[in-house]
C-alpha cells in the first residue's frame, strides 16, 4: 500500500469549512453535503474541502486538535506512555499534511503545529521500532497496537510482516512434524 | 512502487524450497561436505581428484545441496552428509555469544536458507543448528532493522555488506517502506513519472544502438 492511497482514505474524513457561496443539498452517493450558505459552517470531506479551497471557494475551520496546546499536551502524553498514546484523529498525519499545505492561510500557527506534528510522529515511530524488536527478541506471535494509525502501520508493514514470515518458518523447522522429507 | 507489476516467485526460506524461486535454485547449488557410503559406478567424472571410472565406496567429496538431497535417505545406504563448519559446534558458539560482529554474506550467503536445508540429513545437530539459525536472526533483527530505517541519502554499502540474502530482501523492503512515505511527505506521489521499467527500457535501447 501505497502512501497516497492511505491519503485517498484520509480524504474521506470531515472537515468543517465555510463557504462563500450558496448551493442546494447535493445528493453524493457517500452521502448528502450542504445546503451551503455563505458564512455558515458546514461539514465535508477533506477532498471537497480542499477543492473548494483551491477555487477559492471556502475557508477551512482546523480541527479541535490542530491546535498548538492540545498538540503540546499530546506530545508530552506520547513522551511519557509506555504504549501508544490515544491521538486525536486516525489520520493526523495526513490532515496535519493535507491542511498545512493547501490552507495554511487559514490555521493559526501553521509552523508550530507542523513542528509538533512532526515530534509527535518521530515519538511515535521510534516507540514503534523498539516495540518490534522487543516482540521479535521475545519470539512472541501476537501484538496489539490499539492507538496505532495506518500510515504509521504503513511504513513498516511489509519490513515487520517479512521479518516475522521469515522468524516463523526458521521457529517451525525445530517442530519434529514439519519434517516431510525422504519421501522421493 | 515502480516494480509493482514485476513479482518473482520469493524464497521459501523454511524447509520446503519453493520449486520456481531462482535464489531457492542458487542456494541448491551451494556445496555440501559428503561421504559416500556406497560406490557410484561409471560417475568418476564429479570427482576432479581421481580419475577412476568409478566413486568408490567411503570417499570423501563436495556435492550441490540439490543432489545431495536427491541421493540422501534415512538409512544411509548412499550418502552421508556433515554440516558445513560454519553450522558446527565452534561456529554455533561465535554466534551464540554475538550474531551481529558475524559477516553472513560471507559464510552465507544462504545462510538461513542453508540452514534450514541442512536439516533434510538429519544429522544429531539438527536441534542446535535450527535454534542457532533462529536465535542468529533474532539477534541480527535489530541491526536489520535500524539500518533499513535510517536516513536514505546516507550510503548503505557498509551497512548491506555483511548481510545475508534474506536479510538484504528485508532491508530493502524497509527501504522501499521509508522511501515511499518521504516521497509522499515531500510531496512527490501526487506527480506522474515514468514507471522505471520505461525508463531503463529506453535506456537500454540508445545503448544497443551505440554499441
Amino acid at each position: 500500500m501505497d502512501p497516497s492511497e492511505v491519503e485517498f482514505l484520509a480524504e474521506k474524513e470531515m472537515v468543517t469549512i465555510i463557504p462563500n457561496f450558496s448551493l442546494d443539498k447535493i445528493y453524493l452517493i457517500g452521502g448528502d453535503l450542504g445546503p451551503f450558505n455563505p458564512g455558515l459552517p458546514v461539514d465535508v470531506p477533506v477532498w471537497l474541502a480542499l477543492n473548494l479551497k483551491q477555487r477559492q471557494k471556502c475557508r477551512i475551520v482546523p480541527p479541535d486538535w490542530m491546535d498548538v496546546g492540545k498538540l503540546e499536551e499530546i506530545k508530552e502524553l506520547e513522551s511519557k506512555e509506555e504504549t501508544f498514546a490515544p491521538i486525536p484523529s486516525p489520520y493526523y498525519m495526513e490532515l496535519t499534511k493535507m491542511l498545512l499545505n493547501h490552507a495554511s492561510d487559514n490555521i493559526p500557527k501553521a509552523d508550530e503545529i507542523r513542528t509538533l506534528v512532526k515530534d509527535i510522529w518521530d515519538t511515535r515511530v521510534a516507540k514503534l521500532r523498539l516495540s518490534a524488536d522487543s516482540f521479535i527478541s521475545q519470539l512472541e506471535a501476537h501484538a496489539k497496537l490499539d492507538n496505532l494509525t495506518l500510515m504509521e502501520i504503513n511504513t513498516t508493514r511489509t519490513f515487520l510482516l517479512d521479518s516475522l514470515n521469515c522468524m516463523y518458518k526458521l521457529r517451525t523447522n525445530l517442530q519434529p512434524g514439519s519434517d516431510k522429507s525422504n519421501d522421493y | 512502487m515502480e516494480t509493482q507489476s514485476y513479482t518473482p516467485v520469493p524464497p521459501g526460506v523454511g524447509m520446503e524450497e519453493n520449486f520456481l524461486s531462482l535464489d531457492d535454485i542458487l542456494l541448491s547449488h551451494e556445496r555440501l561436505p559428503c561421504r559416500t557410503e556406497s560406490a557410484f559406478p561409471r560417475l568418476g567424472f564429479l570427482e576432479k581428484s581421481a580419475d577412476t571410472r568409478d566413486i568408490p565406496e567411503g570417499t570423501k567429496m563436495e556435492m550441490p545441496l540439490w543432489l545431495a538431497k536427491g541421493l540422501y535417505e534415512r538409512k544411509r545406504r548412499t550418502l552421508s552428509v556433515d554440516p558445513p563448519k560454519t553450522y558446527r559446534q565452534g561456529w554455533r558458539t561465535v554466534l551464540g555469544a554475538d550474531p551481529n560482529v558475524v559477516d553472513l554474506h560471507k559464510m552465507g550467503p544462504y545462510f538461513y536458507g542453508m540452514g534450514s536445508q541442512l536439516l533434510h540429513f538429519d544429522s544429531p545437530e539438527n536441534a542446535e543448528i535450527a535454534q542457532t539459525v533462529l536465535q542468529t536472526f533474532i539477534g541480527r533483527f535489530r541491526r536489520t532493522m535500524d539500518a533499513s530505517q535510517n536516513a536514505l541519502d546516507a550510503d548503505t554499502s557498509a551497512l548491506v555488506a555483511p548481510l545475508d540474502a534474506l536479510e538484504r530482501a528485508l532491508f530493502r523492503a524497509g527501504q522501499a517502506g521509508l522511501a515511499a512515505y518521504q516521497r509522499w511527505e515531500g510531496g512527490a506521489s501526487g506527480r506522474i513519472e515514468a514507471s522505471g521499467l520505461v525508463v531503463n527500457y529506453r535506456k537500454r535501447k540508445l545503448g544497443e544502438l551505440q554499441a
